[in-house]
Parts: structure tokens; C-alpha cells; sequence
């Protein structure tokens, strides 16, 4: 394969694992701080996706597209506040199954919603001006849009990094994780920091879901098709780990950009990827960076 | 389900209409006969169909062709008395969904008929019940050629009026032979319509330009075919950047193909003029993509009004967009006429038994909104329909879309599979389990020319 090639397959499998990664970011950060397996996130990256283009729709691409992902992040932001409030507290602590039923409740409700109120058929809209039209390289074209989901995604990943490694709110979060009973007698409001890991958690799902609005159809069955991915990704990776989630993304985006011109690929794209995480789990059951559950 | 209810008119209108109709009609009219309609009783026709998913627009131009043609069959005074009334149920363009919805009106609603889904994966799923229940099913969208020769499939109650996968495979091949292509990118829902059709257009390419290359490998040719439709079309217009064909041919339809050319111009606005395009398409893509679809596609297509002009179809049109305030679809033009089939063959019969209905339908003729009338024959309960081929223009403002420049509709009769090769196909003479390799499977019947 020659470099022009190698690269536009590289940077087209880039473009996937981006919007993959902040999704997969999210419910990794959730799961790494509450230890909460969020069956429910890829229904906040559903509804961000359907603000974002009713957004557009109301507005115009450009300023529908930018007001819709402000828009998009508080309602999931919000969203996910009320699911912790009313839902997640009740079952923290509780056995995994309890959790998972609780938050699957939580994507039957959302999805009749998101029918109820855009309908069943698929939506599509265009990026904004700002990020919209082509670059030629190497002789072939690339969508601008693709270069500035990446670039999200990598701001994304280093916002993330900086929140955990240095302030204080991400001190506390990473001090959840090793002993939230010694945080909360050292005088920390643990409840309003598992909130606010939540909420950043379903902010994040919402950002992927107005990310992925201009390149992609929107469709009311757009949250388990991504829930499947993300779950893969942040179990290679290890739940609870950042890092992990950005090599998980990148290998599952690459295996389906290759996978197109590659019969073997081709044919085994999807199956690769749970083979990759069942041989993950066996071997090392807490990812490949992630960290064995105390 | 949808009821149709008769218009409260004014009695004097509705007499007026009534007069009118029967002289349009000769004093020929079934059941009501002169005055105002009476009918003996309701009679339903179902049909399981996409209002919702991937197909979606398919099934709302299919909805709207049969209400019409179920308003033109009532105010007609019905069949054999009775009103027809549809029975349409939302299959989301899920076959599971297909298989539950026929199931219900067959065994609770009583239908006397069925009209045929979209896609074939559906029709594989109402088939078995329209034998199992012996009630006929007419298909006018869905159309693997499978569906009537492969012996697994074969339903002696199941009746095609639409062009299937062989004779638009051999349409694809022509019109593709014409553009002097000598590398050709193939892209294709992965079901049995997809490899179905693909098999067929690859095997018309051997025959009508021998010296074409496909440059992608069998395996990566098929896209996955989802209820609502595939997402990312990035990966596979990568794919084409990188292979670099004189032609793209593709059979991917409905919200796949809108997406898939959407994301093409988001890449490169001069995408298809840089990688010829020719694909399967109907008037809903050009609706749906407006005046956005693309100028100087190779297209072949079922049934485009703008391409089939005549009297009925012009007044169909005009009724069609008083209506729906649209043009009607390819779609609607096919199952418009699937239900007129079935009308006037159960009249003939005089019973809506599904025996009696057939034996008016197999071997007999029936004119067409499309400008001829076409023959069922009885080798396998196909229709001798067209198909439509030519490139897209704009259509100077006649119409929010483009439409075809020099368009050709090739004959039924110059693109139907051979009786022998059918017989030997429904005998099991044919190896289909080649069809996974990429081999159609008529080629490997023992009469097919090697």
C-alpha cells in the first residue's frame, strides 16, 4: 500500500475511533470514578445527536450546528444529573446486574422519548461553514470535517487528562476510586463529586453525539449501535482508564476503515473486535490499562 | 391499519361522480354498478411495509400508490361488491417485524391478498406464510430472482409484477458496457437482493463487455444492510478513492444511498464526477436529494413517470400530486399496479379464493401505468417489466429534481431469465450455493451458454 493510501485509510479510521473515543471516554470516566456500568449512555449520545440537528434544522447548519452542541451538552448534562439523582443512587453499591437493569430501564424510556418526539425515520445535516468543504492530499480528498473531529477528540482527550491529573475536583475523583470512604471523612461532598463525574460522563456522550450529527445519519437506533462499540472499546482499553479508551478506539476505527479494502478485515471486522476483547478479558480481565478491581 | 373511509359528499355530488364513473367505465363496472356505490361487504388487502427505517420513503410512496389505486378500484364499485380496504402495518424495515405483521393479517384480519413488502429480506419472510396459508402475494418492489426459482423459496401463491434481480443485473451490464469502463468498484447491501443482484450484473458484464475488471476484492463488494440504514459510508468512499475505477457500480437504495452520496460530497463535492457512478435508483432519491442529487449518474431504475410518458400515467401523476402535493415514486407506480392486478383478476374470477384469482393472473395480461401491458407467465409468476436506464440531468425546472437524459426503457421480454434456465433452476439443476462466492447461480445451470 502506498503512503497516500496508507494514510488517507489511517486518517479515515482516525475520524471513527474520535468520535468512538469521546463516547467510550465518557463511560470509562463513569465507570473508573462510580463503578457503574452506564447502559444509558449511548441514549445521551442519541439525544445530543437529535438536538444538535433539530438544531439545525431551527437555525441553519452554522449556528445550529454551534448552538445545538452548547445546547446538546447541557440537556445531556442535565439529563444525566437527574439519572444519577433519581436512578444511580439507589443502586451504588449494589450488584452489577441491579445497575445494568437500572440504567437499560433508562435506554427503553429514552428511546420510546427520542420516537415520541423526533420520530422514527433517520435525520442528516451538513457541517458548519467553519469546518465544512475538502483538502486534497497525496491526490486524494479528505473531508475538513473529518481533521476537526479528530482535533476534538485529542483536545478532548488532553481536557480530560488535565481535569484528572491537575485540579482538584480530578484529585478527588481519582481519590473516589481508591477509597471513597476515607474521601468522605476527610470531609469531601462524595455524592455532589459522583454527580459531577456523572454528568461529565454524560456531557462527553452528548459531545460525541453532536460530533458525529454532520458526518453521519442520526437515527433513533443510534445509541445501542454505538453502546456495542464503546463498551468494546473501554473493555480492551480497561473501564475506568482514559488511555485505554484512546487505544481501543484507534484499533477498532482502523480495523473498520481497513476492513473495506482488506477481505479478511472485511469479513471478520466486527467479530475482531470481540475476539480481540474476549482474548482481553481472559487474559487480562481489567484491559490493557486499566487497573484489577480492588 | 389504515381505513379507507367513502368521502361524505353531497348526495348530489356523490351521484354525479357516480354517473360520471359509470360512463367512463361502459356500464362495466364490478358490484355497484350505476347510482351511488352500495357495496355487499369490506374485503381487506394487507401489507406489511416500511413506514419507518431504512426504507422508509419506499414504504410511504408504496402506501400512497395502493391508496390510490384502492380510491380508483372503490369509486369503480369495488370487487365483486365489496370495498376494498387496505390494511397497511409498519414492518420498520425489519423482517422480523415482516414475519409478526403478515402473521396478523393473515390469521387475525383476513386478508384476501397480500401486496409484497420492500426488500427481499421482508418478502423471504411473507413468502413462507403466503404458502403455508395459501393467499396470494404480490410483489411489486422486492425482487430476488430467487424468490421464484430457487426451489427453497419457490410459493405457487406468490406473484412478481416487478423487474427481479435478473433482468436488472442485465440491465446494470448494459449500461455499464456503454460507458467503456474497464475498472469497475462494486458496492452492495449484504442480503440476498444484494448479492442476488451484484451476481447478476457481474455476470452481464462477462457477456456485454468481457475485458471488465473488478477492482475490489469479492469479499469487501457488500456493505451491511441494516433496518435503518448504514451510518459511516467513510470506509468505502476511502475504498473507491483508493481503487481508483472508471465506474462505481452500486445497488445500494433508499436512505443508503442518500446517505452514501451526502458523505461522498462532504469528501469531494466532485465526487462522482471524478468516479462515475451507476447505480439502482428510484424518483424517491431524487425527492429526498432534491436538486442535490447528483448531475451525470448512470442510473437504472423501475418505473420513473418522467421517463414513461402516456395518458394514464399522466393523469396518475396529476391525481397522485393533488393528493400527496408530491411526485409519485417508482414505487408507487409498481404497487399501483400490483393491486389493479389483483382487482381485476379476482373480477375475473369472480372470488377472492386465492386459487381461482391465480389462475386469472398466470398467463394473462394487464395494462400498465407504465405504457404496455405485461404478461405474468407461469414458468415462475414473472412479469415481462421493464427497466429504465439513461443519465441524470437537470431537469431545466420542470420537476425539484433531476431526471434522465436520453433515457431507454429496455423490454421486459429482451431482459427476462430464459424459460429453461428457470425450470432448471426450480428442478435443482443449479448450484446456488455459489452465489456466496460471488458466482450467480442461473450461470451454473447446464443450459446457461459458457
Amino acid at each position: 500500500m502506498d503512503p497516500g493510501k496508507l494514510l488517507l485509510f489511517t486518517v479515515g479510521g482516525l475520524s471513527t475511533a474520535a468520535y468512538l473515543f469521546i463516547v467510550s471516554a465518557g463511560l470509562s470516566l463513569v465507570f473508573g470514578a462510580l463503578r457503574i456500568i452506564n447502559m444509558a449512555h449511548g441514549s445521551l449520545y442519541m439525544i445530543a445527536a437529535f438536538v444538535t440537528v433539530a438544531g439545525a434544522g431551527a437555525m441553519g447548519a452554522d449556528l445550529g450546528f454551534w448552538a445545538g452542541m452548547v445546547a446538546a451538552v447541557a440537556v445531556t448534562g442535565a439529563v444525566g444529573a437527574l439519572i444519577e439523582v433519581t436512578v444511580l443512587r439507589r443502586v451504588y453499591g449494589q450488584e452489577h446486574l441491579v445497575q445494568l437493569l437500572g440504567t437499560f430501564a433508562i435506554t427503553l424510556i429514552v428511546a420510546g422519548a427520542v420516537r415520541l418526539v423526533f420520530g422514527p425515520g433517520f435525520r442528516s445535516m451538513k457541517p458548519p461553514a467553519l469546518v465544512n468543504g475538502s483538502v486534497s492530499i497525496a491526490g486524494y480528498e479528505y473531508s475538513i470535517y473529518s481533521f476537526f473531529t479528530i482535533g476534538v477528540a485529542v483536545l478532548i482527550a488532553a481536557g480530560i487528562w488535565l481535569l484528572l491529573y491537575r485540579t482538584p475536583l480530578g484529585r478527588n475523583i481519582r481519590a473516589a476510586v481508591s477509597d471513597p470512604e476515607l474521601l468522605r471523612a476527610s470531609g469531601v461532598n462524595v455524592a455532589l463529586l459522583y454527580t459531577s463525574v456523572f454528568v461529565i460522563g454524560a456531557a462527553l456522550a452528548g459531545l460525541g453525539g453532536v460530533i458525529v450529527a454532520p458526518s453521519q445519519s442520526v437515527s433513533p437506533t443510534m445509541d445501542t449501535e454505538v453502546l456495542v462499540l464503546a463498551f468494546a472499546i473501554s473493555v480492551i482499553g480497561g473501564l475506568g482508564s482514559i488511555l485505554g479508551a484512546v487505544v481501543g478506539a484507534v484499533i477498532v476505527g482502523e480495523v473498520i476503515s481497513f476492513g473495506t479494502v482488506n477481505p479478511f478485515l472485511n469479513q471478520f471486522a466486527l467479530a475482531f473486535v470481540f475476539i480481540v476483547m474476549a482474548a482481553v478479558l481472559t487474559i487480562r480481565p481489567w484491559g490493557l490499562f486499566g487497573k484489577p478491581e480492588q | 391499519m389504515i381505513a379507507f373511509f367513502r368521502r361524505s359528499a353531497p348526495w348530489a355530488a356523490a351521484a354525479t361522480v357516480a354517473v360520471l364513473v359509470a360512463a367512463a367505465c361502459g356500464g362495466t363496472s364490478g358490484g355497484g354498478g350505476g347510482g351511488a356505490t352500495t357495496f355487499k361487504g369490506t374485503k381487506k388487502v394487507g401489507i406489511s411495509v416500511a413506514l419507518t427505517g431504512q426504507s422508509q420513503s419506499y414504504g410511504q410512496s408504496i402506501r400512497n400508490g395502493l391508496m390510490l389505486a384502492a380510491d380508483d378500484i372503490n369509486a369503480k364499485g369495488g370487487v365483486n361488491g365489496y370495498k376494498i380496504d387496505l390494511d397497511v402495518l409498519d414492518d420498520g424495515t425489519d423482517a422480523n417485524r415482516t414475519a409478526d405483521n403478515v402473521r396478523q393479517l393473515i390469521l387475525q384480519d383476513n386478508v384476501v391478498a397480500l401486496i409484497g413488502p420492500v426488500t427481499t429480506a421482508q418478502c423471504q419472510a411473507a413468502s413462507p406464510l403466503s404458502k403455508q396459508n395459501k393467499v396470494l402475494l404480490i410483489a411489486a418492489t422486492c425482487n430476488a430472482y430467487q424468490l421464484t426459482a430457487q426451489p427453497q423459496y419457490v410459493n405457487p401463491y406468490y406473484v412478481s409484477v416487478v423487474p427481479n434481480t435478473f433482468m436488472e443485473g442485465a440491465a446494470a451490464a448494459q449500461l455499464a458496457a456503454k460507458t467503456g469502463a474497464k475498472r469497475v468498484f462494486i458496492v452492495s447491501p449484504k442480503y440476498l437482493f444484494g448479492t442476488s443482484e451484484t451476481n447478476a450484473f457481474v455476470a452481464g458484464l462477462k457477456k456485454f463487455a468481457p475485458g471488465t475488471q473488478i477492482v475490489n476484492d469479492p469479499a469487501t463488494w457488500y456493505v451491511p444492510f441494516v433496518p435503518t440504514g448504514i451510518t459511516n459510508w467513510s470506509p468505502t468512499i476511502n475504498a473507491i478513492q483508493s481503487l481508483k475505477p472508471d465506474l462505481v457500480y452500486s445497488n445500494v437504495f433508499a436512505a443508503d444511498q442518500v446517505n452514501f452520496i451526502k458523505a461522498a460530497l462532504q469528501v469531494d463535492p466532485k465526487f462522482f464526477d471524478k468516479y462515475p457512478t451507476e447505480t439502482l435508483a428510484s424518483v424517491d432519491e431524487f425527492k429526498t436529494l432534491g436538486s442535490s442529487y447528483p448531475i451525470g449518474m448512470r442510473l437504472y431504475m423501475r418505473a420513473p413517470f418522467f421517463a414513461l410518458t402516456n395518458s394514464r400515467m399522466t393523469d396518475f401523476v396529476n391525481r397522485y400530486r393533488s393528493k400527496y402535493g408530491e411526485y409519485p415514486s417508482d414505487w408507487a407506480v409498481m404497487d399501483y399496479d400490483a393491486l389493479q392486478v389483483w382487482a381485476q383478476a379476482a373480477a375475473r374470477a369472480g372470488s377472492f379464493d386465492s386459487d381461482k384469482v391465480h389462475s386469472q393472473i398466470v398467463g394473462h395480461s394487464f395494462q400498465s401505468l407504465r405504457g404496455y401491458s405485461f404478461t405474468i407467465r407461469a414458468a415462475d409468476q414473472q412479469a415481462n417489466v421493464g427497466e429504465t436506464v439513461g443519465t441524470t440531468v437537470d431537469s431545466g425546472g420542470k420537476y425539484p429534481f433531476p431526471v434522465l437524459k436520453d433515457s431507454t426503457n429496455l423490454k421486459g421480454d429482451d431482459l427476462i431469465m430464459p424459460a429453461n434456465i428457470v425450470e432448471e433452476l426450480r428442478s435443482g439443476k443449479c448450484d446456488f450455493a455459489k452465489e456466496a462466492a460471488g458466482i450467480a447461480a442461473f450461470t451454473t445451470c447446464p443450459s446457461w451458454p459458457k
